[in-house]
Order: C-alpha cells, then sequence, then structure tokens
C-alpha cells in the first residue's frame, strides 16, 4: 500500500507541475484587441503632418523598425543594423545590416533601399549604400546619431510606386480603414522571430470611456489610459503597464520674459506651485515632480533644479514688485487634465497674489503643455523637448552631461517654461489574457512578445 | 330747421351720445375687468412660478440628502472623522456624487471649511470654502441661494447643505442648481410666461448679467429700471415693458429678489407674463364695442328717423289743417291715426274746428238774419220819414176836401208839391241802398296817390273856405316816395273823400284835418287824421259795420264802402281813436304794380292820369 502510492504521487505531481508551466508559458495564437485614441489616416512613418506620439510611436513599431534601437538604459542597441561604426569626427557612421531580413512583401531588405528610405526623411544627411552597409555622411559632428536613427521618423520603409509601403516589423496590414480601424497579421519571417499573437486589432479614434467600456466588456484586450487612472486601475486590481515618467508636463509661456520684473513674476509664480498636491490628487500619485525639463532618471541631475513650493519666497517676490497683471492661462479643451492643472495653479498662484485666468482659448499668455520624451537619450530628448514646447533649441558644446546640465540650465533662466510634472508617457490596461505586456522606460511596447492565455 | 329735424337731431344725439356712453363703459368696465384678471392671472403665475422654484429647491434638499446618505460620503465622513483625508482619493467624489444626483455644484467640506472635493471646481480641494468664512454655515431645512465661485467666474445656484456626523469631526455636504439658462429652461412655466434671471454679482446693471432660457435677452435696459429699483428697495417691483410699438409684445414682469443666507441680494428673478392674450381680447372687445356703438347709432338714427317721421306726421298735419284754418277754411280736418295725446289732439282740433264751423255758420246766419233785420229797420225808418209827410198831406187834403172844398186847390197845389218832395227823397234814399249793393270792382291803372290826394284836399279846400267851417284847417304831408302804384283812381279818391267828409263831420267846432302819405316796405300808406270829438272803443269796434251809425242823417254804409275799396285794392284800414284826441284813419295799400293789364301800363310813366280833383262827388257821409 506505502509502495503502490508513491508513483501515483509522483504522476500527479509532473501533470500539475506541467499544467503549471503550460499557464506560464508563452502561447502562439490569437487576435489581440487594442483600442487606442488617435486616429492617424496615413501609416508612412516619414509623415510628418501626423502627430507624434508615443501611441503613434507604438503603432509604427508593429510595421517598421529602425536600424538601431534604444534600451531602457539610454543604449544603443542592434535592430536591423547589427553593427556600426564611426570616425573618430562623429561625421561619418558606416550600419552594417542585418542578413536574411525581409520586407513584408518578402523582398529583401537591402542596402540601398535603407538609404532610399533615410534620404526621405534626412535630406541634410549624404546616404549612400556601401554592399551590405549603409554610410551616412553628416555636415557636422553628430555623435548622437544612432539615438537619431532610432526613432520611430527613421523607421526604415520601402515605399512602392503603387503608394504602397512596406516595412519589415513584426506584423503586417491586413486591412486598413484610415482613422478607424487597422488590422495587422503576424509577419512569420519576422526576423527577431515570430510574434505570438496571430494578429491585431486596432480600433483608431475611441474616447478614452469607449476604451474602458470595451475594457469592460471584454471586447478590447489593450487600452489607453490615462497616468492618473493608473492608480484606480491598480486598485481594481487591474493589469497596467506604465512607462516611466517620460512626459514633461509644463507651463509654457506664450513670450520670453520681456523685463526682469516679469521674469521675477515668473519665478514667483513657479515658487507658488504646489506641484506636490497636484502630483498627488490630479495625477492619482503618478509621476515625478519636475524641477527640470529632463527626468531625473534620464539627467540624473533634475534635482538640483527645485520644484518644492516656497510661497513665503513667492509673495516676497510678488510684495517686491509693484504691480503685476493678471495672466491667462491656457489648456487645451480636450484635455481634461490640463485643465484641472491650469485651474490649480491658478489657485495656488492667487495664494501668492498673482492673478491667472485659466482658459481654454489659444491665444493665452501661458499654456500648460504637454511634452514626451520620444527618446531615452537625454540630449536628443532636451532638443525634442524644446522643440515641442517652442523653446530655443539649447545650446550644446558637448556631449557630456555637464554640457547637457548647462543646456538645460539655459533653458529654465530663459523662465519662458515652468517644468511641473514628469509623468508617465503611456499607462495601458490590459485584460487579464493579455501576458507579458510590458513598456519600456519611453513608453514602447514590445507586442511582438505578447501572448493570450487565459484568464486566472 | 324743421321740427323734424330738431327732434331727429335731438333724438339722433341722445341715442348716439347714450350709445357711445354705453359702449365707453362697457369697453371700461371691461379693460378694468381685464386688467384685474391679468393682474390676476400674473400673481397666480408668479405664485405658481415660485411653488415651482420651491419645489426645485425641495428636489436639491432631497438629492443632496441623498448624497449624505449614499455609502461613498459615509466612507468619506468616517475618513475625516479618523483625520486628514486624501484628497486625491476623494478627488472625483464629488464630481460623481453630482452626476448621479444630476446636481451642478457638489462640495464636501470637511468642519474646518476645507473643500476635500469639489464637483464643480475639482481644482479647489484644499481651500476653503467660502461659506465658513466666518465659521460652518447654520444648517437650514430649505434650499437657499448661493454664490459659487468658479473656476472662470461667478455663479448663482439654488443649494441645500447637510451635514454628516460619524466621528468628531463633521462632513459638510453642500450640492446645489447652477441658476443659469438652462436650470430656466427647465423650469415648468405656462405658456406665455417666462422666467429672466439677473445675476446680482456687482452694483448696477449690467446687460451680460440678464439671461433667459434662450440665452442672453435682447434689449435687456429695457428691464434696467426694474432691476436697479430691486437692487435699491431690495423688494418686489412689477413693471410692464413695451418691447416694440405693438402692444401685443408688451409684458409684465414680476421681480422678485433672490436673496442669499445673509439677506444679501445675489440675484433678481424676473418673471414675464406675456400680455399678448389680454391685448387681443382687448381690442376684440374694443372692436366689438365700436362695431355695437356704431351699429347702435347708426340703427338709432334710423329708428329716430322712422320715429320723428311718425311722431310729427300728425303734428305736421295738425299745423297744416292750422294754416288752413288761419287761411279760413274752417272744413278741414286732420286725421286721427292713434289714441295717443296726439290722436287726442287731432280729434280735439277736429272738434274746434267743426265747432268754429258751426259757429261761424251760426255767426254768418246771426249777422245775415241781423243785418236784414238792421237793413230792414234802417228801410223802415228812411221810408217811414218820407211816408209820415205823405200820410199827412194826404190826410190834409182829404180833410180840405171836406171841410173847405173852396180851398181845396190851393192845398192840393201844396200838398202836391210836399207830396212830390218826399217821393223824391224815397228815391234817394232806394238810390242809395241800390248803389252800395252795386259797388264796383276795381279798374286798376297807374296812379300817382299824391296827386289824389292833393286833388281831394283841393276840393275840400274850396268847400272848406265857402263854408261856415272855415276854422277847420286842412293839412298835406306827402312823402313822395309813396309815388306809382297801380289803383283805380275814382273809387280811391272815393274813399278818400268818405274819410275827409267824416274828419269834417267829426270837428264841428273846427280843428285840422291832416292828409298823409308814406311809403314803406314797398307799400303805401295813406292816414286821415282829425282833431275831433274822437270815438269810443265799442264804437271804433263796430265802426265799418254796414248801416252802422253814430249820425243822426248817416245811412251807416260810408266806412262799409271805404273799407270794401281798400279791400278790393287788397289793402287794410283800421282807426285809432279815443274820445277828446281825434281820430286817424289808416289805409295801408300794396303797390299792385303786378295787378297793370299791360306792360306799357307798368313801365310808362306817362299814362294817364285820373283826374280827380275837378271832379264832384257826392258822398254821404256814413
Amino acid at each position: 500500500m506505502r509502495r503502490s502510492g508513491w508513483p501515483l504521487l509522483v504522476v500527479i505531481s509532473v501533470v500539475l507541475a506541467h499544467a503549471a508551466s503550460a499557464a506560464t508559458r508563452p502561447q502562439y495564437g490569437g487576435t489581440l484587441r487594442v483600442a487606442t485614441h488617435i486616429a492617424p489616416v496615413s501609416l508612412d512613418p516619414a509623415d510628418t503632418s501626423q502627430s507624434d506620439s508615443i501611441a503613434r510611436r507604438n503603432l509604427l513599431s508593429l510595421l517598421y523598425d529602425t536600424l538601431v534601437v534604444m534600451d531602457n538604459a539610454g543604449r544603443i542597441q542592434p535592430a536591423l543594423a547589427s553593427s556600426w561604426q564611426v570616425e573618430s569626427t562623429n561625421q561619418r557612421w558606416q550600419f552594417f545590416l542585418r542578413k536574411d531580413v525581409e520586407f513584408q512583401d518578402s523582398s529583401p531588405l537591402r542596402a540601398d533601399a535603407i538609404a532610399a528610405s533615410l534620404r526621405s526623411n534626412n535630406p541634410g544627411w549624404t546616404i549612400y549604400p556601401t554592399g551590405n552597409s549603409v554610410v551616412i555622411e553628416c555636415r557636422t559632428p553628430e555623435p548622437n546619431l544612432p539615438a537619431e536613427l532610432a526613432l520611430s521618423r527613421n523607421a526604415i520603409a520601402k515605399r512602392t510606386p503603387m503608394g504602397t509601403i512596406f516595412g519589415t516589423g513584426p506584423f503586417q496590414v491586413a486591412e486598413w480603414q484610415p482613422g478607424k480601424k487597422l488590422t495587422l497579421t503576424a509577419q512569420e519571417g519576422y526576423w527577431g522571430g515570430r510574434p505570438f499573437v496571430d494578429s491585431i486589432v486596432i480600433e483608431l479614434g475611441k474616447s478614452s470611456r469607449d476604451q474602458m467600456i470595451a475594457l469592460d466588456l471584454g471586447k478590447a484586450d489593450v487600452v489607453e489610459v490615462g497616468p492618473e487612472a493608473a492608480r484606480r486601475f491598480a486598485m481594481q486590481s487591474r493589469n497596467v503597464a506604465s512607462s516611466a515618467p517620460a512626459e514633461l508636463i509644463a507651463l509654457v509661456f506664450t513670450r520670453s520674459a520681456e523685463s526682469a520684473d516679469q521674469a521675477r513674476l515668473r519665478e514667483a509664480l513657479a515658487l507658488s506651485i504646489d506641484r506636490a498636491t497636484i502630483r498627488n490628487v490630479l495625477f492619482q500619485g503618478q509621476g515625478d515632480i519636475a524641477g527640470g525639463i529632463l527626468p531625473e532618471w534620464m539627467s540624473g541631475y533634475e534635482f538640483v533644479f527645485p520644484g518644492d513650493r516656497d510661497l513665503q519666497r513667492a509673495l516676497q517676490i510678488r510684495g517686491d514688485l509693484r504691480q503685476a497683471s493678471a495672466w491667462s492661462v491656457g489648456y487645451d479643451p480636450a484635455d481634461p487634465l490640463a485643465r484641472l492643472v491650469a485651474e490649480r495653479i491658478s489657485l495656488n498662484a492667487r495664494d501668492a497674489g498673482l492673478m491667472l485666468q485659466p482658459t481654454g482659448s489659444p491665444n493665452a499668455d501661458m499654456r500648460v503643455a504637454r511634452a514626451a520624451l520620444p527618446t531615452t537619450d537625454p540630449r536628443l530628448a532636451l532638443e525634442s523637448v524644446a522643440t515641442g514646447l517652442g523653446l530655443t533649441q539649447p545650446a550644446s558644446s558637448g556631449n557630456s552631461a555637464e554640457d547637457l546640465f548647462k543646456a538645460e540650465s539655459v533653458l529654465l533662466q530663459t523662465k519662458q517654461t515652468i517644468p511641473l510634472l514628469h509623468v508617465p508617457s503611456a499607462v495601458y490596461a490590459t485584460s487579464p489574457v493579455v501576458k507579458s505586456f510590458v513598456l519600456d522606460r519611453d513608453g514602447a511596447w514590445h507586442v511582438s512578445d505578447v501572448w493570450l492565455g487565459t484568464a486566472p | 330747421m324743421t321740427f323734424r329735424r330738431k327732434l331727429l337731431a335731438v333724438v339722433a344725439l341722445t341715442v348716439s351720445i347714450s350709445v357711445a356712453t354705453i359702449a365707453w363703459v362697457v369697453s371700461d368696465v371691461a379693460r378694468r375687468a381685464f386688467d384685474r384678471a391679468g393682474e390676476e392671472r400674473t400673481a397666480a403665475l408668479v405664485a405658481q412660478f415660485q411653488r415651482e422654484f420651491h419645489r426645485r429647491g425641495e428636489d436639491v434638499v432631497r438629492r443632496v440628502e441623498a448624497i449624505a446618505a449614499s455609502d461613498d460620503t459615509t466612507r468619506m465622513a468616517l475618513a475625516v472623522g479618523r483625520g486628514s483625508p486624501d484628497y486625491g482619493a476623494y478627488f472625483n467624489l464629488a464630481k460623481s456624487l453630482g452626476e448621479s444626483q444630476q446636481l451642478d455644484f457638489v462640495e464636501l467640506v470637511d468642519g474646518q471649511g476645507t473643500i476635500i472635493s469639489s464637483a464643480q471646481w475639482p481644482a479647489k480641494f484644499g481651500y476653503k470654502e467660502n461659506s465658513f468664512a466666518g465659521g460652518p454655515p447654520a444648517l437650514a431645512k430649505d434650499a437657499f441661494l448661493k454664490r459659487e465661485e468658479l473656476p472662470d467666474g461667478v455663479a448663482l445656484g439654488l443649494c441645500a447643505l447637510r451635514v454628516l456626523s460619524l466621528g468628531d469631526k463633521p462632513l459638510y455636504v453642500i450640492g446645489g442648481r447652477k441658476l443659469d439658462r438652462d436650470f430656466l429652461a427647465t423650469l415648468d412655466l405656462p405658456a406665455g410666461m417666462r422666467a429672466v434671471l439677473y445675476e446680482n454679482l456687482g452694483p448696477g446693471f449690467s446687460p451680460q448679467l440678464l439671461i433667459d432660457a434662450s440665452g442672453n435677452i435682447s434689449q435687456p435696459d429695457k428691464l434696467a429700471p426694474i432691476v436697479q429699483q430691486v437692487q435699491q428697495s431690495g423688494n418686489e417691483a412689477s413693471v410692464t415693458v413695451h418691447w416694440s410699438s405693438n402692444p401685443r409684445d408688451d409684458e409684465i414682469f414680476q421681480a422678485i429678489p433672490l436673496q442669499g443666507g445673509n439677506s444679501q441680494l445675489l440675484g433678481i428673478l424676473l418673471v414675464g407674463s406675456s400680455r399678448r392674450d389680454y391685448v387681443e381680447v382687448n381690442q376684440r372687445i374694443r372692436s366689438a364695442a365700436l362695431l355695437i356703438g356704431g351699429a347702435g347709432i347708426l340703427l338709432s338714427i334710423l329708428l329716430s328717423a322712422w320715429a320723428a317721421t311718425r311722431v310729427i306726421r300728425p303734428v305736421e298735419n295738425l299745423a297744416a289743417a292750422a294754416k288752413e284754418v288761419g287761411a279760413g277754411n274752417l272744413r278741414v280736418e286732420v286725421p286721427v291715426n292713434s289714441a295717443d295725446e296726439l290722436g287726442q289732439l287731432a280729434e280735439a282740433f277736429n272738434q274746434m274746428t267743426r265747432e268754429l264751423l258751426e259757429q261761424k255758420e251760426r255767426l254768418v246766419q246771426t249777422e245775415r238774419v241781423a243785418a236784414w233785420r238792421e237793413l230792414a229797420r234802417r228801410l223802415a225808418h228812411e221810408l217811414k220819414n218820407p211816408l209820415f209827410p205823405l200820410q199827412l198831406t194826404v190826410e190834409n187834403l182829404i180833410r180840405a176836401h171836406r171841410q173847405s172844398p173852396e180851398q181845396f186847390d190851393d192845398v192840393l197845389q201844396e200838398s202836391s208839391s210836399t207830396l212830390l218832395a218826399e217821393i223824391a227823397n224815397l228815391k234817394k234814399i232806394i238810390s242809395r241802398f241800390s248803389e252800395f249793393s252795386a259797388m264796383p270792382q276795381p279798374h286798376f291803372q297807374r296812379v300817382q296817390i299824391n296827386e289824389v290826394v292833393a286833388g281831394t284836399e283841393r276840393l275840400f279846400q274850396a268847400q272848406l273856405r265857402s263854408s261856415e267851417k272855415t276854422n277847420i284847417t286842412c293839412q298835406l304831408d306827402l312823402d313822395p316816395r309813396a309815388d306809382f302804384m297801380a289803383a283805380d283812381p275814382e273809387l280811391l279818391h272815393r274813399a278818400i273823400t268818405n274819410l275827409v267828409l267824416n274828419a269834417i263831420d267829426a270837428m264841428p267846432q273846427g280843428g285840422t284835418l291832416t292828409i298823409r302819405t308814406r311809403e314803406e316796405k314797398n307799400r303805401v300808406h295813406v292816414e286821415i287824421s282829425d282833431t275831433g270829438t274822437g270815438l269810443q272803443p265799442e264804437e271804433c269796434e263796430r265802426l265799418f259795420t254796414p248801416y252802422y251809425t253814430n249820425k243822426q242823417q248817416g245811412t251807416g254804409l260810408g266806412l262799409a264802402i271805404v273799407q270794401s275799396i281798400v279791400t278790393d285794392h287788397g289793402g287794410s284800414i283800421n282807426v285809432r281813436s279815443a274820445p277828446g284826441r281825434g281820430t286817424t284813419f289808416h289805409i295801408e295799400l300794396p303797390r299792385n304794380l303786378d295787378k297793370l293789364t299791360t306792360p306799357g301800363q307798368q313801365d310808362s310813366r306817362h299814362v294817364k292820369e285820373s283826374t280827380v280833383a275837378a271832379k264832384s262827388t257826392s258822398t254821404d257821409r256814413g
């Protein structure tokens, strides 16, 4: 009796272990349903008429690849280019292509196609194929060229005379209804390995409310949520994937400070803002208080820029000035969170004796702006944020952290912007069947690694 | 203006004024009644609105109580009771509670007045609620008005306050509805009524603060006076607003001050009631009154005309009959068509004419008999005088033939003379009567009356100088304007002569005889005056009666002949006399130029002038 029980126990243990491993092991197949608020009418990565956002970048990443990619540490990693070399002047770069890569029309990836794709979006560069490599020559030193090439706008695409665009991404287009719906199927011969899901159906132009309803009704597997909702979702035990605080929320003045008094008033305004409360309440604890443009995790020096409220100092500055005209602070009417931020800032400013009137009008003295960091490369991110906020481009004399700090300090001293928060640039809620859905720090997803399991 | 027209005018005017007065009174009474009805309707509508407003307040109270009783609020109250709450955890709570209860304003406030969650201004968490500036407000059972600060300004709200005390620290729930155009649009108001809200956010009148359910109203300045009146007095007021020249667009506005908890005037509710229905009904009544009044006046005029004709016809018949009677026709009779006063009058008139006719006939008969008697008496008297000498003469002849035949011849001679003389006298008497009965009709010809008078005077001047009556003076007073006329010169001369003889006879002691002529109103007047003894009034009345005389030797036909001549010429004669003051006969004659037979007689001034002066007329002095 004792001897006959052991084999059964072993069998049961093996079966349970197999079942457990089957539940956690990736599975192929299934259709991933995604809902997003963006509604692009073009899938061309070089189409600059389409607004840039992390959602669009993620969408394009399903179809296209870049020569290199940035990892979460801000390092360059191979992609379509398996290796590269640069001359000492940082003006000539040569990228060696990965072998056996095909476009979605099954045509092989060649250097001339890559050169043609990059030329369309970078007219300032001299790009030419050389054997199995592509040479990029710049007029000025470009130490960050690989990071530049990792941007989605430099994704490699093959454009046919018929207007069809093919990429080398993990999925290919099965159905395309511009602005409404995009259906993708898995690229069987993808160089990075076949995606686990067979297809993806992406509903475009869905509002946050519709996305949440779709998720609750089981009609969507992946939906976008605002960073302020991440806490609520987490409290509801939902699956939430969030990027690092890679989006800057800041006040941006329409004009530069025209006088020292104006600059001091702006300083008083910056000191009066209770960023912690905004973060804790309006953003439900998501993100970080921003004293600088680049987040601490990216620059490493952001703590140097103060972001705490100092109402006494603000009152003192305000008291030193004879009078202050009322400001209007604008917000995007389609962004309720921006409105709340504007209203809260107005209340904070009132405490310091400053008058701010929130308005949805675009002709405001300042506005609450969002700027997502498009890359984990700090210099490129700073330039991108400056461009996105309408600030003057930072002058950088070098590529070191000190140079970056100086450039950012110069930007902040113009008093044209007041950083408020760094919040996650992308937050997705997923249904329980979605497995391995993770985001990079910059919000980039890796859908090719996602697989569909069963609900617990 | 005839009596008919006068009567028609009076009756029509009277009826018209009466109808117009009644129409005006009816219209005025109707207008006042409608004014009262309109005021009562407005008051009822305002009361209905206030009930609706109160009902909305009760609804707000219920919803706020529901929020206070909700699980989420209870959990928050517990968290507040434990200490400082997590604002982030309750950030959207007020908004979700407000949405669930359909309230525009929801604020959850702790005991210190700190906003934990706000629906209308979510970013205001952590700040103090204004109404808690002086400590927690008194709990009101009913809804109250509250001025709510919003990110984009200030708004009025119909709010309620409830407190939830689950621990040591209370949690206040303030909820309400925004008083805006949407609130006004949801009010269940009767047709023709609207609500306008003035948000009293500052002193004076600002048109932008005046809204109704459709938004900002047009011509807001029209409501400025009543708004300012309420702002100053704080009491209800009423005004009629004329939006245009068309009175149908008028509205009566009742201004109701909306006060907050501290009696501060937060808003003014203007309840407008259209006067369109009232004006239309009033105009219809006025039109109907005018139509009825006009028709009544027209009908009254027609009826007045008919009634006047009906009433006046007997009067006209009476007038015509009276005129006939006045002309001497007593054989007229008025038809009697009714038994009323006019009928009785007509009957009396007919009776009168009948009696007058009978009296006239009796008078004529009596006069005829009297005339015959007088004639017989005169004849007997006249004839008896000569007959008596005849009888004596014949008896004297008979006696002389029997007693003294020798003297008979002498007596016969003498008696024959006497008999012949008396017979001649009888013939003369008979001749006079014959002459009176055979008065000729005048033969009109062109006559100068002054010449006729002057001729007569000359005739009698010679007679007066040759007789014993030399103490009578004759004077002529002739009007040269009394010149030509148409008359029979011989008859005229005879009439004047008779009157002159009468005047001479009336002055046995002498006196003055005056003959005057004058022209007046195209008629010729002749007066013969004496300064004699004069006549008694009763004598004057009978003076022209034939055979009447107050003389011993008169026949009583002289003045009758004069009157006959004057009458035949279309004139008249009268006498003025008094005892001792002489007598004046006044003859008035028409010119009678139309009686001339040929145009030559009318126009020619060279007609044969009658010469009467040399013609001696034997005239009896009657």
